[in-house]
């Protein structure tokens, strides 16, 4: 992904020999990268790959054993202004006496320095951020009281109250509907518009071709980075998911679907239906049953029924 | 005799607002999960006490001083215990506490023995808390250094706030946490030590978890959770202090802990929309308004076919819906008649039998049917409305947002937009499924069971 010569730009994020190691075993080991700025990068790997490590390292929050992490071309403390960080949603505890508008604001913490409290100025651009998401109406609501994708949005929010130029996102899509999955990928677009550079872990295969220009595939090693039609492919997936069969077997389904679909359509992907037509989670366990329909949107049983059905007239 | 003496009066000065101190820093110690690591540094104080006798002599400071030194050194131990060791954090406040609290023990047990001082020295009130031997230059001190931590909570707010949340995400923005954590522990420590005198060793965890606990039944925010808590606190500092004035044989501490947990039990019981009580009636309010609507639905269903004419239903039809809850299903039909929902009426059977055979008629007992009155036809409709609108809801636009569906809100009206709640009415016309709204309705039977979608 380097371009070298490149000496005007320095790339958003650069990764030179980086190791991490938590009690000595490594999980991330000899990493060199270079993310150019202004694109949105899909970080993937299997479970345990070292995803969250790689972005708590350019975070900082984890010591790099060896190698060094650049942002904008300086260390990262002395740019962290410019990152915005979306944490993994467990990271915190959401039972929290918060209400969303709080934690949106805390966005604005970092700019306001000591002592001083939100005011106008910052209520206004929170509210803003919730807007962005679609949760304006949930701005007084207590954190606990809302449902997990509505979590992941406000955390959202938060990163968009920073404001920054360089977002990380520990798995923004995980445990939320079809909707907000698309509420969420529309306003990372948005950003991605204004030039910002967006590193997303994310874990669903099938969305990886629509979602971003380039990825970076990781398993304890760096196994391949770059524009996603040149490293999406059906040997570096084998490479990064290595051994594990039947995940091997889909993953190449699709990338054959995927494939197949590129040349007809245009560049807007087919989320929900290839969603649709998948006959199994991608990452599901192996052997699991495949669901009845799909998962996302279900509504619940009894709804389904029509009216009058179980209580019709004798 | 004035009713407080003077003593009395700074004493419950002093404990008032160390208790507010409390239970302010013990929200936020509550919140970075620090609770027990509190327990732990109030018994590590122990030996700092012991220690600072044996040096200084009976000096307030300066035994408090000792007890600062230790309590942190006992913490400090825990987190390289922690950090260090494969030994888990619970684990190592247990050894922590039990040592350092062993060691003090047996360094008084030694100061008792060796020393004339000793009584006066009352290090044995540190351990339970004593009010009676405190004298006004004690108290300011307490009270200085209560006023101290509260204003340094005060201060630093939103940087607490932040770190008891999201720690990673504080860290991110270059707040410095381990310093952070390090003041929120330091005040921690300084609660714990000015409470030793008067509630003691033992029971000082208390102070800094029960008012925050309590005030959480209570309130929903940061902020006013802390004013709460310190409020509870101050009141629990107040109410056993002056207990334990006025009934001198027994100790302060426990007093002011009973106080404090009568406080709890109150809000655990008692507290508007959290407490126990409440919740059980919402709970019961809401299971019987769940199964009136449920059978204002049935009762529509039932009289649908042959609207606009309100059809008699025969009794045990009704009940025959519910199938082992016949008492639940009586309640029902007796709630609905005195509501106004439902008449006598007689079925087509009886009808029959009564114009065949009069006599036979009259020797059955009561009516057996019921028919949905008026007023009862209009609520019934509402409900099924609401119901159907919903289902329709569910099974056409849940992809958009599920997140807001309700099937128990008595208006939909507040909660879909107007536009896309107009859309399912008009799907539910266009079906001939729409209950209500004037119009007569079309009866279900013959339509497609499935709505046009
Ligand atoms: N704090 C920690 N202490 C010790 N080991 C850790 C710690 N955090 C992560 N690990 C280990 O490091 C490896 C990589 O973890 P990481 O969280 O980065 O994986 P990931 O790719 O984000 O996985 P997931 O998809 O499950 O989120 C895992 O084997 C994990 O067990
Ligand atoms: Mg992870």
């Amino acid at each position: 992904m380097s371009r070298p010569g490149d000496i005007q730009t320095p790339p958003a994020v650069e990764l030179h020999d980086l190791t991490v190691a938590y009690h000595k075993k490594p999980v991330l080991w000899d990493i060199d990268l270079a993310i150019p700025e202004g694109e949105m990068v899909g970080i993937i790997g299997p479970n345990g790959a070292g995803k969250s490590t790689l972005i708590k390292a350019v975070l900082g929050l984890v010591p790099a054993a060896t190698g060094w992490v650049r942002v904008f071309g300086e260390s990262y403390a002395s740019r962290r202004r410019e990152v915005g960080y979306v944490p993994q949603r467990e990271s915190v505890d959401w039972d929290f006496p918060v209400s969303a508008l709080d934690v949106v604001l805390m966005g604005t913490y970092g700019r306001l320095g000591w002592c001083r409290r939100p005011g106008a100025a910052e209520r206004k651009q929170a509210l803003g951020a919730l807007e962005r998401v679609g949760m304006q109406d949930f701005a007084r609501r207590q954190i606990s009281q809302l449902s997990g994708g509505q979590q992941q949005r406000v955390f959202l929010a938060r990163a968009l109250a920073q404001n920054a130029r360089l977002y990380l996102m520990d798995e923004p899509f995980a445990g939320v509907d079809a909707a907000t999955e698309t509420a969420i990928v529309n306003v990372l677009r948005d950003l991605k518009q204004q030039g910002r550079t967006l590193l997303v872990v994310h874990h669903d295969l099938q969305t990886v071709e629509g979602y971003f220009d380039r990825v970076v595939l990781v398993n304890l090693r760096l196994v391949a980075a770059g524009p996603t039609r040149e490293v999406f492919t059906r040997d570096n997936l084998l490479a990064t998911y290595g051994g594990r069969l039947t995940i091997l077997d889909q993953a190449a389904e699709t990338v054959r679907r995927f494939e197949d679909w590129l040349p007809q359509t245009g560049a807007e992907p087919p989320h929900s239906a290839a969603r649709a037509a998948a006959p199994q989670r991608l990452l599901s366990p192996p052997g699991a049953p495949p669901p009845a329909q799909p998962q996302h949107g279900a509504a619940p049983q009894a709804a389904r029924r029509p009216p009058g059905e179980n209580h019709a007239l004798p | 005799m004035p009713f407080l003496e003077y003593n009395t009066a700074i004493v419950l000065g002093g404990t008032t607002l160390l208790g507010f101190a409390s239970g302010v820093i013990g929200v936020l110690g509550l919140l970075r999960r620090r609770a027990l690591l509190g327990d732990a540094l109030a018994h590590a104080t122990l030996p700092g006490i012991c220690l600072a006798f044996l040096l200084f002599g009976r000096q307030f400071g300066a035994l408090l001083f000792g007890a600062l030194v230790t309590g942190i050194a006992g913490v400090a131990l825990v987190a390289l215990l922690s950090r260090y060791t494969r030994i888990k954090e619970d684990a190592n406040i247990g050894i922590v506490l039990s040592v350092f609290f062993g060691g003090g023990l047996a360094l008084s047990t030694y100061i008792q023995k060796n020393s004339v001082d000793a009584a006066q020295a009352g290090i044995n009130g540190f351990i339970l808390g004593r009010t009676a031997g405190m004298v006004q230059a004690d108290l300011i001190f307490i009270c200085t250094a209560a006023v101290a931590v509260c204003f340094v909570v005060l201060l630093f707010y939103k940087e607490f706030k932040l770190l008891c949340f999201d720690p990673d995400f504080a860290a991110v923005e270059g707040w410095p946490v381990v310093r952070l954590d390090f003041l929120l522990m330091l005040l921690l420590a300084v609660t714990v030590v000015i409470g030793l005198p008067a509630v003691g060793i033992v029971l000082m965890v208390a102070m800094l978890i029960v008012p925050p606990a309590a005030a959480r039944f209570w309130v929903a925010g940061l902020a006013p959770m802390m004013w709460l808590a310190g409020a509870f606190g101050a009141l629990t500092g107040a109410a056993g202090s002056l207990t334990s004035t006025y009934a001198a044989d027994l100790p302060a501490g426990p007093v002011i802990v009973l106080c404090g947990s009568a406080l709890f039990l109150i809000s655990l019981l008692f507290a508007p929309r959290r407490g126990i009580l409440a919740r059980a009636r919402d709970r019961r309010r809401w299971r019987k308004r769940r199964a009136i609507r449920g059978f204002l639905r049935i009762l529509y269903e039932a009289s649908e076919a042959a609207l606009p004419e309100r059809a008699a239903l025969p009794i045990a039809d009704l009940l025959g819906r519910f199938p082992g809850r016949a008492r639940e299903a009586e309640a029902l039909v007796a709630h609905a008649a005195r509501a106004g929902w439902l008449e006598r009426a007689e079925s087509e059977e009886r009808a029959a039998l009564r114009r065949s055979a009069p006599r036979a008629a009259a020797a059955a007992e009561g009516d057996d049917a019921v028919r949905l009155t008026a007023a009862g036809l209009q609520k019934a409709a509402e409900a099924a409305r609401i119901h159907r609108l919903w289902q329709h809801y569910l099974r056409t636009s849940a992809h958009i947002d599920r997140d807001i569906v309700d099937p128990d809100a008595e208006e939909i009206e507040s909660i879909l937009p107007r536009a896309v709640l107009a859309q399912l009415e008009e799907d539910l016309k266009n079906a001939g499924t729409l209950p209500g709204g004037g119009a007569p309705v079309r009866a279900l039977a013959g339509l497609p069971r499935e709505l046009a979608t």
